[in-house]
């Protein structure tokens, strides 16, 4: 039947998902990285609370993502590139103006917005509804454009932004870095804000009539390119808004932004494509997944970007439409 | 049904799309050598029955036997591969291919490529797409996609073929010409014919029997005229009196 | 009718090798590694095509077979003491093999999926390159034995060129090719049209897998030294792409035609402007997507230089 090939995928996937968190501990216990003592458990709930934190912060720029998806049907490949873009941004007000990376979203925020349309505007906009390929083409095109202008202005040298390095005492041995709460609060505020905006505001209401139905919205006077141009204009705050907190974060160089675009597309294909709250779901599952292991698995860290692509495809084989995505026929 | 040998037989077939019951468990015969109709309003699942029975949907249950075997659960090209062949109902040709490739495609890899060159210009010479054989599918008009389709369901020389809304686009007259060829297959070579066909002019002028679903059910069956007057159908159709 | 055109088509053919096979020996050492790379992107660039031109489905992971055969080549002339010839076998064999492997799930992916899941694919094998240390050194690389081979990889790239060049051909020119395109252009249709197309796209793909694998060993001969970022270096992946897009996918001229224009307008402008280079393939990439999706031979097609289709 089939509700049973539904039924039956829903449990393929929720067996996945624990397999994905429990190989980590599976090949730590192999490698003797695994330590049933006191300190290994306050050791890992640290790396999980972290995980949590990192989680909000993918969930947000994965939102950006989703709603391209959604809205558009298009996978903007060079959106982990606009996280990046975000990053550098920031960095550039941190140390040539000297202005705080929060307060600079004031006005990173609105930059972003302009790319974003311009992007859909120039791009974009003429290319909705066709082959499914080529906006993915374009994208890419213009993420490697991206990457190659910052390499040329700022070298491949990795960048911090020193911001609140000092760590959160919870309890005698768990902690958790200053900078990442602050991450996940801005973040979540953030992703709250744009969800209610999506829910309550006339604007945010006709975006998501036209993911439901573009046709429809138009002929109920919506014009849907100056939806897109605005839902473009969101994702790339979205993800610059992204970059600035992870440049608070982690280093950055110009090609780390492929990693972004990875995280993302793996969490809303998890999260299931162009749904907002699977996306947020999603991005809390895999930070989690990949803290797990590179806090377990030997050579973990050159193993996180394989938990994004393996996340990706196993989902996909199993379940196309993920954790809460809508049907597709 | 003593009257002739059975082509298809489907027995309880099922599909279901979520709560929706597209096919709720269809049982038919279609009789062999016969140019027979499949009719019934919007949504009835006759389009469903048709991928049901080529495979491009896997039925929830049920069984669908072509000369003994059953063919449910198979794959789409391991159907066709036994010799039941079809069109669309919204036309699938090819679209950046020429319309000769279009033919040659559909031909077997076991024939050799000399006759299926040949098969292929006979039929485009049929359907008049001669001179177009050369031009991308999707340059064609729409009319001219669906006889495309035509001829491509014909070039394994199939014995069961399914037409889904043969007439939708089609010109009076190259319509008559496709029907009369459909005749000419029937009669001469002994082939099934299937039809979905809302032109009423068609199932009736043409099909020497008719099956009319209504969601998902066979309600009746039957000769053309006596279909025309029975309650059920006529109901299903235009509503309750 | 046919027959005029194959003859045409390969006194082309032959053209071409009797003056690739004349140059070599009338050139600087320079000159001649820039043919040879021209020759291998020509392989690269075919080999995309027959899976992302023919048979549409668009890998953006190809540098995959690339570099697994530049491995093979590197781990048994150092390791084992082969004889690089040899090696190239066990490279298109490895390369095969894995091609059957990771295409069996992956093509059943549709359109965008299946591009990134390629990019996965192909990243993945590279941190299994780096971090499979006893295998492949690891990060630190693999440095072959220095000797001089210009000729030797010259020639062996040539003869893989030709290879590839006949087997797209043929592909271009088969019934089996029309299959593929019949994929590429209606799934659904094709599966109910007596395409059992699992085995075309499994078969699309492994062809697609083996050439760039003998290319990658002949280059990691050539260069002397491979490691796991320049032989899974998602450059590679896009300059093939580009290549093949550009000259027009889904013919066996356009990724031909391609690579011997861009590759050579690539190859000077890198030397004079080494970052700029990959802007502007970065913005050539967009415009030809945008503008010119069918490439240089799509435009000869509409203004009825070539005929459409590849069976006639």
């Amino acid at each position: 039947m089939q509700e049973k090939a539904e039924i039956r995928s829903k449990y393929w996937l929720a067996l996945f998902l624990v397999a994905a968190y429990t190989v980590p501990f599976g090949i730590g216990i192999y490698t003797d990285n695994v330590f049933f003592d006191l300190q290994w458990l306050a050791d890992l709930t640290t790396v999980i609370l972290n995980g949590i934190m990192q989680g909000g912060v993918y969930a947000m720029f994965a939102v950006g993502l989703t709603l391209i998806f959604g809205v558009m049907r298009i996978i903007n490949v060079a959106h982990g590139e606009l996280v990046m873009l975000g990053a550098y941004l920031t960095w550039m007000f941190f140390f040539y103006v000297g202005i705080d990376p929060l307060l600079a979203l004031f006005l990173t925020l609105p930059i972003a917005f302009v790319i974003g349309v311009l992007i859909q505007k120039l791009l974009l906009n003429a290319v909705v509804g066709g082959p499914e390929l080529t906006p993915l083409l374009i994208t890419f095109g213009l993420g490697l454009t991206i990457i190659h202008i910052v390499e040329a202005i700022f070298t491949t040298d990795y960048r911090t932004i020193p911001y609140a390095p000092d760590a959160l005492q919870i309890s005698e041995s768990i902690n958790i870095g200053r900078s990442k709460i602050i991450s996940f609060v801005m973040a979540s505020f953030i992703s709250i804000s744009v969800f209610f905006f999506l829910k309550i505001h006339r604007i945010g209401k006709a975006i998501r009539a036209t993911a439901q139905n573009a046709d429809v919205a138009m002929v109920c006077g919506i014009n849907i390119f100056h939806i897109y141009m605005i839902t473009s204009g969101l994702a790339a705050a979205l993800a610059v808004a992204g970059g600035a907190l992870v440049s608070i974060q982690f280093g950055f160089n110009p090609e780390t932004g492929v990693l972004y675009t990875l995280q993302a597309f793996a969490i809303i294909v998890l999260g299931g494509r162009g749904h907002y709250i699977g996306a947020l779901i999603g991005g809390v599952m895999l930070a989690v997944i990949e803290s797990l292991i590179s806090f377990m698995i030997p050579n973990g860290t050159a193993m996180v970007e394989i938990a994004s692509y393996g996340m990706m495809v196993f989902v996909l084989l199993i379940r196309p439409r993920g954790l809460m995505g809508p049907k597709e026929n | 049904m003593a009257d002739a040998e059975i082509a298809l037989d489907i027995q309880n077939l099922k599909k279901y799309f979520g709560g929706i019951k597209a096919v709720d468990g269809c049982t038919f015969q279609v009789p062999k050598g016969q140019i027979s109709g499949l009719i019934g309003p919007n949504g009835s699942g006759k389009t469903t029955t048709f991928n049901l029975l080529t495979g491009v949907l896997a039925a929830d249950s049920g069984e669908v036997l072509y000369n003994g075997e059953n063919i449910v659960g198979l794959r789409p090209y391991e159907i066709f591969n036994r010799g039941i062949s079809r069109t669309f109902q919204i036309t699938r040709i090819y679209r950046e291919m020429t319309v000769f490739e279009n033919m040659l495609s559909a031909s077997s890899m076991k024939v050799p490529l000399r006759e299926a060159r040949a098969r292929a210009e006979q039929l485009m010479e049929f359907v008049t797409l001669t001179k177009l054989r050369g031009e991308y599918g999707g340059n064609l008009s729409y009319g001219q996609q669906k006889l495309l389709e035509f001829a491509r369901a014909l070039m394994t020389d199939p014995d069961l073929i399914l037409l889904d809304e043969p007439a939708a686009g089609v010109n009076r007259t190259l319509l008559n010409n496709l029907l009369d060829h459909i005749h000419h297959l029937q009669e001469e070579q002994g082939k099934t014919v299937l039809i979905v066909e809302h032109d009423m002019n068609v199932i009736m002028n043409h099909c020497e029997k008719v099956f009319v679903l209504d969601y998902g059910v066979k309600i009746a069956e039957g000769l053309p005229e006596d279909i025309q007057t029975n309650e059920e159908v006529i109901e299903a159709y235009f509503g309750h009196k | 009718m046919g027959q005029n055109e194959h003859l045409r088509n390969f006194g082309m053919l032959a053209v071409l090798i009797i003056i690739l096979c004349v140059l070599p020996s009338n050139i600087n050492l320079y000159q001649r590694s820039v043919i040879l790379f021209t020759m291998m992107y020509v392989i690269l660039s075919l080999s995309w095509n027959i899976i992302s031109g023919y048979t549409g489905y668009v890998s953006f992971g190809h540098v995959m077979f690339y570099g697994i055969g530049a491995y093979a080549t590197g781990i048994l002339v150092v390791d084992y003491g082969w004889h690089w010839i040899a090696t190239l076998g066990v490279g298109v064999f490895v390369s095969f093999v894995v091609s059957l492997c990771i295409g069996f799930p992956v093509l059943r992916l549709k359109g965008p999926y299946f591009a990134i899941a390629m990019l996965g694919a192909a990243e993945g094998t590279r941190v299994v390159a780096t971090v499979w240390e006893s295998l492949t050194h690891g990060g630190e690389g693999i440095g072959l034995p220095n000797v001089e081979n210009s000729f030797e990889t010259y020639f062996a790239m040539l003869v893989v060129m030709l290879a590839t060049i006949i087997v797209s051909y043929w592909v271009g020119h088969s019934r089996f090719g029309i299959r593929l395109n019949a994929i590429r252009e209606d799934e659904i249709a094709a599966e109910s049209l007596g395409i059992n197309t699992t085995f075309y796209k499994l078969s699309a793909f492994a062809l697609s897998a083996i050439f760039p694998a003998a290319a990658g060993g002949i280059q990691a001969y050539k260069i002397l030294y491979i490691d796991p970022e320049t032989e899974f270096f998602i450059l590679v992946t896009i300059y093939m792409k580009l290549f093949a897009m550009f000259g027009g996918k889904g013919t066996v001229i356009g990724p031909i035609l391609g690579t011997f224009i861009l590759y050579i307008v690539q190859e000077i402008t890198w030397v004079k402007f080494p970052t700029a280079h990959l802007i502007a393939f970065g913005v050539f990439i967009v415009l030809v997507a945008r503008f010119m999706p069918r490439g240089l031979m799509g435009y000869a097609i509409d203004k009825g230089w070539a005929r459409k289709g590849m069976v006639h």
